[in-house]
């Protein structure tokens, strides 16, 4: 499923030319590490908190991500920002079993799309873990993350379980088809 | 306790430029660069006599020795003469015997045993703690005040988690207290007083206090020498505050499948005051090993007491001549006797116990030469050896034993400001040098930065980026840190020469998002960073130098060289050549070399792939900011009238009998104007910068112990050796360097500006050579001195056969004119002088 992903096709190097720069953000553990290095190389990894950031690029139908994964330790969570400028779509990853931080997660949220430079970008949600007992379905999610508040901005919830990569195609479907809009417009 | 701090948040305080110049009054503790005034010649002589540094044997000439205390003495009052003018009388004197002329200063150790200073002063612990992110483990021997966890984040870099294994550098910015300062300079007062109370009572003036005085004084004989010699041979420290703290760093990352979320993340740190903090990698490998088992300060404190038990008080202390005299050699001897001087003192004292100080006369019996060993030879490795010098004398050899194992240390001798921890200017220039050969890229013209057009080569670009104080920032993507740490490592020491300083105080060899606000603060900086995300903020640099790809960047959003006086000055004094100043709107130093920048740097490129070393290529860049150093002060001199970049008055010259005149030699005045004009931007951009303003400090401190004051040597020598002159002019500077050149200083001195890795004393034998007889004569003379000198005697060596020929045949000659004469005089009846040319 996810093999068409990670092999850069000549097509998407004759026309994907320009890079989308995405932003891949969410609390510790939500498990942002592991969706990113299941895009790249379609293998599932066992991952360690990451310090600092990991970033790495991949060509999804003829564009090209330059995706960007931040570690979420909330003492690091400030330099968020500093990712900020030239971001054209957040990710945002949420552990739906951990009701205890869904809150933390909705405020962490809402102040990176209150930030100037974020006013233009995408919102992809993934509502992660959802082989897990327990875990909250997207109508919870959409609700307790007060998506609804958002007003202009395009925004897409895709429940998914990224070790097993399910989920993760539809979520970069919705993205590519959005930025080829943003683009037209 | 100080307050520890990490350099950014200090550095609020040095960032107003305007006290700069100033601050030269504001001395912190361990900032050797102020000179009692009150020294004077008789403080010298109570300083105990030692033995002359090891004549060879059958080549008694102390004149120099006698003089060292003249030199210092006279030098300390401006009003002077020129110090050597005494010594002119005196030498060629034969060896005399009254002792007062027979002091020296007596050899040191870098590191004493039973100095106070510890090699290291703290060990850290820090760990990735999954919820809280960097947290501090353990200190030791105390906490370091300040931000910890700043400190924890430094110690454990971005991607430490796909590394098993990073290290990192950074510097800490400790503070001294009030306290402290104040203590440490009513000490030095008491000390100072002490000295005088003694000297004046050896001139018979009698203190009321002097009873209690004399026993506390006796017995702290040895640490005023210390003083003493701090004062007198040390370079200023920068004056920019207090010494820095180097921080090693080792972070390791293990997986481990019984914790949560598969791993543990810890590091390490040593910090030390000294530059070479390299050479303790080894000792943390096993340290932090060690510490993953048993994660307790008992841990810490072995591995701080293992180092701090290194033993470098064999390691001679040399001066600010010849440290560099010593950086500058590939010899591996030189100044091998100063290892022998300090074993045998050490063996005479564990012999003894009895004062090893007594001078030994050159004329007695040399001392039995107890058996020092070469490091690695035979009988070292036998075991026969207590004590050994060291195979390579930029090396003392040491060992740290460390849970029983004795860890083999190099630590290097010469130790050179801006110089700090292992790197490679080799690896740094041909990482940015290979990509601009295969595929050049055009820079966007800047002013201060591409002084040779779009075309400039990217390690000037760097070079003149550091030295007009622009921000650079080196960035490794998927690097460890400390290769990028490294990197900017030797930037500093590119920029610097080990003669400029400013730059490694504003060094951040490894740091990451989380200090970018404070980082921004600081005006002109280097960084290493590993995170590509500085790479989309152009307005936080002006010159991105990415490791990967070996590709500079100048930021689009670089701030325009402003058009200043000396610039129009400049133009305004040399109409013909206003054209080629490169500025915004022409890109007219492009097409020629006017900087001779494009040579030069070819000139590197071949030496490294002819595989010329490390050494080599160091001494070819510190010949680079010293030229660079000295045609700024040209430039001064030529557009402004006057420049702090050279000490030295026309009246001081004036004074000299003979050949004078000072700064860089050019052929002649086109030529002159010509690299002016290539020049100017980046000189005019270095004006205002912190690197400038300590130079003028440095330079004004050197003078103060510099001899041959108001002789510019390098001058001279360059004279000889660029331009065409007359055998009277020539004749002149060759009289006025067999005249002045004598002491041991000078000896260095006239070494310094002659490096073997140039032409040598090639230039200087030529005298041997000239057309008029007294010259030749004179010109050996120097040479022989040259020659029996500690140092001289290598570069004495190295002469060609040619020139030896020369020097033996006017020898002889010189010889037998002086026996026809004696023998002449005796037959007249007159008794026979007794001076005599040996």
């Amino acid at each position: 499923m996810g093999a068409s992903m990670s092999i850069t096709s000549l097509f998407g190097k004759l026309f994907g030319s320009k890079e989308v720069r995405i932003l891949m953000l969410g609390l510790d553990a939500a498990g942002k590490t592991t969706i990113l290095y299941k895009l790249k190389l379609n293998q599932t990894m066992t991952t360690i908190p990451t310090v600092g950031f990991n970033v790495e690029t991949f060509t999804y139908k003829n564009i090209k991500f330059n995706m960007w994964d931040v570690g979420g330790q909330d003492k690091i969570r400030p330099l968020w920002r500093h990712y900020y400028s030239g971001t054209q779509g957040l990710v945002f990853v949420v552990d739906s079993s951990d009701h205890a931080r869904i809150k933390e997660a909705r405020t962490e949220l809402h102040r990176i799309l209150n930030d100037l430079e974020m006013s233009d970008c995408l919102l992809l949600v993934f509502a992660n873990k959802q082989d897990l007992a327990g875990a909250m379905d997207i109508k919870t999610i959409t609700e307790k993350l007060e998506l609804s508040k958002l007003e202009k901005r395009p925004w897409f919830v895709q429940p998914a379980i990224a070790i097993q990569g399910e989920g993760l195609t539809e979520g970069f479907g919705w993205l590519s088809d959005n930025i080829k809009n943003m683009a037209k417009k | 306790m100080a307050t520890g701090q990490h350099g950014l948040a200090s550095l609020r305080r040095t960032s107003s430029v305007a006290n700069y110049a100033n601050s030269a009054g504001s001395r912190h503790r361990r900032s050797f660069s102020t000179i009692p005034p009150s020294r004077s010649n008789e403080i010298l002589q109570t300083t105990r006599p030692t033995r002359s540094p090891q004549p060879p044997a059958g080549m008694a000439s102390t004149s120099d020795v006698d003089r060292t205390s003249d030199l210092s003495a006279k030098g300390m009052t401006a009003s002077s003469g020129i110090s050597s003018q005494h010594s002119s009388l005196s030498a060629n004197a034969q060896p005399r015997n009254d002792g007062a002329g027979r002091r020296r200063r007596r050899l040191r150790s870098q590191y004493p045993r039973g100095s106070s200073e510890q090699h290291v002063e703290y060990i850290l612990v820090a760990s990735f703690d999954i919820d809280r992110g960097p947290v501090m483990e353990h200190q030791y021997p105390v906490a370091i005040t300040g931000d910890e966890h700043m400190l924890a984040e430094l110690m454990l870099p971005d991607q430490a988690h796909v590394r098993n294994q990073d290290w990192t550098i950074f510097f800490l910015h400790k503070d001294t207290s009030q306290e402290e300062d104040d203590a440490e300079r009513r000490a030095k007062q008491e000390r100072r007083a002490r000295r005088n109370r003694k000297r004046d009572r050896a001139k018979g003036i009698i203190h009321e206090s002097d009873d209690e005085d004399d026993e506390a004084g006796g017995l702290d004989d040895d640490e005023d020498d210390w003083d003493d010699d701090v004062s007198t041979d040390s370079e200023p420290e920068g004056g920019e505050g207090p010494p820095l703290v180097y921080v090693l760093n080792l972070v390791n990352t293990k997986q481990d499948k019984t914790v949560k979320r598969g791993a543990v993340v810890k590091a390490m740190a040593i910090c030390t005051r000294h530059p070479f903090l390299h050479i303790y990698k080894p000792l943390l490998l096993l340290a932090l090993e060690e510490y993953f088992k048993s994660p307790v300060p008992e841990t810490l404190a072995m591995l701080y007491n293992a180092v701090n038990e290194m033993d470098l008080s064999l390691m001679p202390k040399l001066s600010h001549l010849e440290r560099h005299l010593l950086q500058a050699s590939d010899n591996k001897d030189l100044f091998v006797e100063k290892f022998e001087q300090m074993i045998q003192a050490r063996i005479a004292e564990e012999a003894g116990g009895e004062d090893v100080l007594q001078p030994f006369d050159a004329s007695n019996e040399p001392p039995k030469r107890p058996s020092i060993f070469r490091s690695g030879s035979r009988a070292h490795i036998e075991g026969h050896a207590a004590y050994v010098v060291p195979r390579d004398t930029h090396e003392f050899e040491s060992k740290v034993m460390y849970k029983g194992i004795p860890i083999p240390i190099k630590v290097p001798v010469a130790v050179m400001p801006e110089i700090v921890g292992d790197f490679s200017l080799i690896k740094l220039i041909q990482n940015f040098s290979d990509p601009h050969t295969k595929s050049p890229q055009a820079f966007p013209l800047h002013p201060h930065l591409t002084t040779n057009g779009p075309n400039t080569h990217p390690i000037i670009v760097l070079i003149n980026a550091l030295l007009t104080q622009k921000r650079v920032i080196f960035l490794g993507h998927n690097m460890p840190s400390g290769e990028v740490a490294e990197a900017v490592l030797a930037a500093c020491a590119l920029a610097s020469g080990g003669i400029l300083r400013g730059f490694t105080r504003y060094a951040f060899p490894y740091t990451d998002l989380t200090k970018i606000d404070d980082l921004l603060k600081v005006p002109g900086f280097i960084a290493g960073v590993t995170n590509p995300t500085f790479e989309h903020h152009p307005e936080w640099w002006d010159l991105l130098c990415d490791l990967p790809t070996g590709k500079m960047k100048i930021s689009s959003k670089i701030e325009a060289a402003p058009i200043t006086e000396g610039l129009v000055y400049f133009q305004q004094q040399n109409p013909a050549y206003a054209n080629l100043v490169h500025n915004s709107s022409s890109s007219g130093s492009s097409s020629n070399d006017l900087t001779g920048d494009a040579a030069f740097m070819a000139d590197i490129l071949r030496s490294i792939s002819t595989r010329a070393g490390e050494r080599v290529i160091r001494a070819k860049w510190r010949a680079w900011v010293l030229k660079f150093t000295r045609i700024a002060a040209a430039f001064e001199e030529s557009v402004y009238g006057a420049s702090a970049l050279y000490i030295g008055s026309d009246e001081q010259e004036a004074r000299l009998a003979g050949a004078h005149g000072h700064g860089y030699v050019w052929v002649d005045e086109a030529t002159k104007a010509k690299e002016l004009a290539g020049n100017v931007t980046r000189i005019e951009g270095w004006r205002n910068t912190r690197s400038y303003y300590s130079f003028i400090q440095d330079v004004a401190q050197l003078y103060t112990i510099r001899p041959l004051k108001g002789l510019d040597l390098a001058h001279l020598h360059d004279r000889l050796r660029a331009q065409r002159l007359t055998p009277a002019q020539s004749k002149e500077i060759y009289d006025t360097l067999a005249k002045y050149v004598r002491s041991y200083d000078e000896i260095c001195l006239l070494l310094s500006v002659a490096p073997e890795s140039q032409a040598g004393l090639f230039y200087i034998a030529l005298g041997l050579f000239h057309k008029d007889r007294d010259v030749r004569f004179k010109t050996a003379e120097l040479l022989e001195r040259v020659a029996e000198h500690e140092a001289g005697r290598h570069w004495w060596r190295a002469l060609s056969r040619f020139e030896k020929l020369a020097y033996v045949r006017i020898k002889r000659e010189a010889e037998a004119e002086m026996k026809a004469k004696l023998e002449k005089e005796e037959r007249d009846g007159f008794s026979p002088v007794e001076r005599r040319i040996s």
